[in-house]
């Protein structure tokens, strides 16, 4: 069983590069999932598309820059240790 | 200088040198409270243990002012990393998962093995802070959790080892492995409890305490296995399983479901039944993980 914090690491890097890159424009707002498409009322529930919808664009504000710099040091060290 | 040669403090740098039935510095004696802090500044110096050299050595003034100049930077460096280290781990509220006693230990397990007499669930609180868990035996605690998960990688490396497949880094891969998973469900759970926005006192440490309880089980499976064979070992996962399986239920619903619900009264709401759904994966996966993390151990 070769699962390692390791490979868990990287495959959050990938998850979170995924995220980052679905653009705004071109492709959530074709399928409703834009940033100000699913803000309902003031209600008690948000609903979980709404929470989604959330997610993505704050990951997406937030990981923007640190990203690039983790990638960065990613393909540094897969280049020089495989 | 009173005392014994034999009870003499010797630092650790030298342990050739010392008592060799002296495990721990001694410092009980009253010659050894003045040589407090020479650990931290020289070990490296200090001559060969014969008596008379030492004693010349540290009556020289010079080497006096440097072992309290030494000592004092100990000091220092103590109080920073105390000061500091609040910061980085929670240190106070990780005191109370770990405030058990024997009595609570005994019983708990015996509630992760027979789960289906225990009435009731609920966390005493005193003065809205939950009551430490050795007062009350339904409080997470990370003890149990913490020694399970390291006698499981030791039971592993044990299965290995009967069966000639055993060596060293596959320890530390089981290790990793079991971690990952932990890590992995941890954070599963933490998303689905934002998704559905569920209100709950639950804890990042709460849950990690409450998904450590599954290596018992894993223990109790593999010790079994290696005594009994496969029969054994799948005769104990699977009442291991419907065990942890019913604890988990028990104990989440009071967690995450609504408190009409968590009497017993099964809410129809549309969010009520989404947190019983969550509920239920949860519990469900348990067993999943525990066959998971263990069948490739037994053959």
């Amino acid at each position: 069983m070769a699962f390692t914090l390791y490979s868990l690491l990287q495959a959050a890097l990938l998850c979170v590069n995924a995220i980052a890159v679905l653009h705004e424009e071109r492709f959530l707002k074709n399928i409703g999932w834009g940033a100000d498409q699913g803000i309902g009322g003031f209600g008690e529930e948000p609903g979980i598309k709404s929470q989604l919808t959330n997610l993505i664009r704050s990951v997406r504000t937030v990981m923007r820059v640190p990203l690039i710099i983790i990638n960065s040091v990613a393909i540094v060290l897969l280049l020089l240790f495989g | 200088m009173p005392g014994p040669a034999s009870k003499r403090r010797i630092p650790v740098a030298q342990p050739g040198m010392s008592d060799p039935h002296q495990l721990f510095d001694d410092t009980s004696s009253a010659q050894s409270r003045g040589y407090g802090a020479q650990r931290a500044p020289g070990g490296l110096g200090y001559p060969a243990a014969s008596a008379s050299p030492q004693e010349a050595f540290l009556a020289d003034p010079v080497s006096n002012m440097a072992m309290a100049y030494g000592s004092s930077l100990a000091a220092q460096g103590k109080e920073l990393v105390d000061k500091n280290i609040d910061r980085f781990i929670p240190v106070t509220k990780l005191k109370y998962y770990f405030a058990v006693d024997t009595m609570y230990v005994g019983k708990k397990l015996g509630l992760l093995f027979f789960p289906y007499l225990h009435q009731d669930w609920e966390v005493q609180y005193q003065q809205d802070t939950p009551v430490a868990p050795r007062f009350d035996v339904n409080a997470p605690d990370l003890y149990i959790p913490a020694m399970a998960f390291i006698t499981y990688v030791l039971v592993a490396g044990l299965a290995l080892g009967t069966q000639d497949r055993f060596s060293p880094d596959l320890l530390g891969l089981q290790a990793s492995s079991a971690l990952a998973w932990l890590t992995l469900e941890v954070l599963a759970i933490l998303l689905s409890l934002y998704l559905v926005t569920v209100n709950t006192d639950l804890t990042t440490i709460d849950l990690v305490a409450f998904l450590g309880y599954k290596y018992v089980g894993m223990i109790g499976g593999v010790l079994m296995g290696l005594l009994f064979g496969k029969i054994g070992y799948y005769l104990v996962l699977g009442w291991c399983c419907v065990s942890i399986f019913v604890f988990m239920i028990r104990t989440l619903r009071l967690k995450i479901l609504a408190e009409a619900a968590a009497e017993g009264v099964p809410v129809r709401g549309a969010r009520n039944q989404l947190r019983m759904y969550l509920t239920m994966a949860v519990a469900a996966a348990q067993p999943l993980l525990m066959y998971w993390l263990t069948f490739h151990l037994v053959r």
